[in-house]
């Protein structure tokens, strides 16, 4: 019964941390997933956003003479930890990072209420583009139906889809289904027969019951979906079933480069589409090289840095900065809140030339913000491995958002009727 | 000398039999209850709520649903997530379909459907028995989960295969969904939790009680003096179920606020298998005591660096955590194997013979 008393420290102990987190300058807060069944994906992540926060710090003195308080909070990529972290630190943040359909799902109902945006770079629900229904929700620069629309139209660029049969291996979790209604409707469009494969979350190491399905199926080509432990699974048990790897697609998040160095040669020609790129000679990596890796303030190592996750991470971060400085310079104030940054993340403008100023050249499409949009459908590139790491092989590519913006629409307006009272920003107009 | 018994005469047998024969123990526990009334919920934070208070709730209650099945009538089950899985479905429908329905009595009615399910998976109860029979539940487990993800209906066809709470009200206050505040949700979970514990602690007191007793501890003799073993199997199971089904409900709907099928996977019937435990099968207190240890000690343990101002990173907090926390479960079952429950027992029965050990 005296295990009463230690709640009641901890309620004290809140309170006291409560006040004394009010650091000097901008908390924006990640929730991190170092540990648990994901941390191999999680840590060249986390490393990049955390080592291009350390770099502007270190270099710029922060955004706007503002240092930036980057604490990580540790998910797991467990729901119950990412709302707990959510708790912990939405008091003084300006921002939120869920980093998990999960705990996406949990806190975005939430952020209504709490005023605090989500940033979600490239996951989270699609239909978070109407920025006019999810007003507190980012998921620049690109979301999963402008995935699914890049490939499909890759796919086409290589030759007439009638006729042809594509398998789309994916994890049965919210975060696979995503993509099923864009592929549906692209099926039906240019006549491709479309054969959902999905992968229980407990199978994902052991997938040979998918590609037995797979090898009599014989697809044309197959899309994968995949998080973790599948991907290898599914790039290791596709070498060992001998599918051609050139007819094999991944999403961004399949596209690990530690997850292809496991077959090395053997996964030539597996490609990924992708909104950010690992351009090594980008004035960026030699400022983090100059600013963080030699002081010693980086966890990461020279193999991480130069995958495609680190660099991905760093666009990440890159995102965040550009709406925190979109903000200061509308307000007029280094020392933004939630409030501002909202506003801040829904008017980033990255030209052409706003990337090169920022050092960030050919990591990422071009993109913009709007009230509207809160996604910027940047597009991307294709990426192919060549045995040891990955390389460009299309041009900058850009979805037909056009062809589904109707359909995000009517998720959005579902979304709301189901979570009513659920307001609307109707200042905004539908175009984007 | 604080639980000094000495002048406690007990002159009925009323008295003899009462809940608290012991004075300190009912002064105790009217403490706790104006610390969980009054105090906890004018004092503690949104994060106090959310990830403590709430949840240790929640679990002890569904922890006190598979005592009732395991540590009371000695079936064995792993199936604990999946019957919480199916009041936590069966609520979001009811909501749905009947959006006019109280969401207290829909919570309290989805563990109808919990216990209808549970009853049809402890049949096997009635042929084996041990390891078997946790066999058998965990065919439950596989199968609902299964179920929550294929049956579209049960989600409303979500495209993302999760369920979303309602914004609901009671009494012109939201009680459940994200405009719902925090102290609501924690009253609304506190009086489910009491309710369920005094009905518990009457029912593990009285003849059911006893009949479950009697078939844990030995079925043929149970069986020989008189008691159907299987109306006192399957009773165990329909409870259980139910108390376990509400527990599932209030989990969704009062605390987490969306769910995916996965939520109700394995790991949650071995995190609710472990409290109880770790708390002590066949006690009502070791619920609580297991909950905290297993819920409420890592959020408190996270928060420790920080207060202390001990620069560590998250993530190594996060590995020293399972390690403290592993080595604290080993530790305590090393020290009393039969739990937290008996071993606040034993220091209860130490207090009372202090200063005088026999």
């Amino acid at each position: 019964m005296k295990h009463w008393t230690k709640i009641a420290a901890a309620a004290a102990a809140t309170a006291l941390i409560g006040s004394a987190a009010i650091a000097e300058g901008l908390f924006a807060p990640n929730l991190s997933y170092r540990t648990g069944p994901f941390a191999a994906t999680g840590i060249p992540l986390m490393n990049g956003q955390k080592d291009y926060m350390a770099m502007l710090n270190a270099r710029d003195g922060g955004i706007g003479g503002a240092p930036i308080d980057f604490a990580e909070c540790e998910t797991g990529y467990s729901t119950q930890k990412g709302v707990e972290c959510y708790e912990k630190t939405k008091g003084e943040a300006i921002v939120t990072q869920p980093w998990s359909t999960g705990i996406t799902l949990q806190v975005l109902p939430k952020t209504n209420v709490d005023n605090i945006p989500i940033l979600a770079p490239g996951y989270g629900f699609s239909p978070m583009m109407d920025g006019k229904t999810f007003q507190w929700a980012f998921n620049t620069p690109s979301g999963y139906w402008d995935g699914a629309d890049m490939i499909v139209q890759y796919l086409e660029s290589q030759g007439d889809l009638s006729g042809k049969k594509i398998a789309f291996l994916h994890l049965d979790h919210p975060y696979g289904k995503e993509p099923i209604p864009i592929f549906e409707q692209l099926a039906a469009e240019k006549g491709f027969e479309f054969t959902p494969i999905p992968v229980g979350l407990k199978e994902m190491q052991n997938q040979s019951a998918q590609w037995l399905q797979i090898r009599r199926m014989r697809p044309d080509n197959v899309i994968m979906w995949g998080w973790g432990a599948m991907n290898a699974g599914a790039i290791t048990e596709a070498v060992k079933t001998k599918y051609p790897m050139d007819q094999f697609i991944g999403v961004w998040w399949s596209g690990h480069d530690a997850d292809l160095a496991l077959v090395g040669d053997a996964g030539k020609g597996y490609k990924s589409i992708s909104w950010s790129f690992p351009n090594l000679d980008a004035p960026v990596m030699a400022d983090i090289k100059k600013h963080v890796v030699d002081a010693g303030l980086s966890d990461s190592n020279e193999t991480e840095m130069n995958g495609v996750f680190y660099a991905r991470g760093i666009i990440i971060s890159a995102i965040l900065s550009e709406g925190i400085a979109a903000a200061q310079a509308e307000y007029g104030t280094a020392e933004i809140n939630a409030e501002q940054l909202r506003w801040g993340l829904e008017n980033i403008n990255m030209t052409e030339e706003r990337i090169a100023e920022l050092g960030l050249d050919g990591m990422v499409p071009p993109f913009s913000t709007s009230c509207a949009n809160h996604t910027g459908h940047s597009g991307g590139w294709m990426l192919e491995w060549n045995g040891t790491g990955f390389d460009k092989v299309s041009d900058h590519m850009t979805p037909n958002v056009d062809g589904y913006r109707a359909l995000a629409a009517e998720k959005a307006a579902e979304y709301a009727t189901a979570n009513a009272p659920w307001p609307t920003n109707d200042a905004c107009d539908a175009e984007s | 000398m604080l639980y000094r018994t000495a002048g406690q005469f007990k002159t009925s047998y009323k008295a003899d039999q009462a809940l608290f024969p012991v004075r300190q123990d009912a002064i105790l526990l009217g403490i706790i209850m104006v610390f969980a009334w009054v105090i906890f919920p004018f004092t503690a934070s949104e994060f106090a709520f959310q990830t403590m208070l709430i949840p240790v709730l929640i679990y002890a209650l569904a922890s006190m649903g598979l005592n009732i099945l395991t540590g009371y009538a000695g079936q064995l089950s792993l199936g604990t997530a999946a019957f919480m899985g199916v009041g936590a479905y069966a609520c979001y429908k009811l909501l749905t379909i009947m959006p006019w329905m109280n969401p207290v009595v829909a919570i309290f009615l989805s563990g109808f459907f919990s216990a209808g399910i549970g009853v049809v998976f402890g049949i096997p109860s009635l042929r084996i028995k041990g390891f078997y029979l946790a066999i058998a539940t965990l065919a439950a487990q596989f199968f609902l989960v299964w179920l929550f993800e294929k049956w579209a209906w049960l989600y409303n066809y979500n495209a993302s295969g999760a369920i979303q709470v309602p914004n609901t009200t009671t009494l012109g206050t939201y009680v459940t969904g994200p405009l719902a505040s925090s102290m609501t949700q924690y009253y609304v979970v506190l009086g489910i939790v009491t309710v369920m514990t005094i009905l518990c602690i009457n029912l593990t007191r009285g003849n059911l009680g006893r009949m479950w007793k009697a078939t844990r501890d030995m079925d043929i003799a149970a069986e020989l003096i008189g008691i159907n073993l299987m109306k006192s199997k399957l009773i165990a199971f329909a409870i259980s179920s139910y108390i376990v089904g509400v527990a599932g409900a209030l989990y969704v709907f009062m605390w987490k606020g969306a769910a995916e099928p996965n939520l109700f996977d394995i790991p949650l019937s071995f995190e609710i298998l472990f409290i109880a435990i770790i708390g002590g099968l066949g006690s009502i207190l070791g619920n609580f005591l297991g909950a905290i240890l297993i819920v409420g000690l890592p959020v408190v343990l996270n928060l420790l660096p920080d207060a202390l101002g001990i620069p560590i990173s998250s993530a190594l907090v996060e590995h020293l955590n399972i390690m403290i926390v592993g080595s604290l479960i080993v530790f305590f079952l090393i020290i009393e194997p039969h739990g937290l429950a008996r071993l606040w027992a034993l220091i209860r029965e130490k207090l009372i013979i202090w200063p005088f050990p026999h």
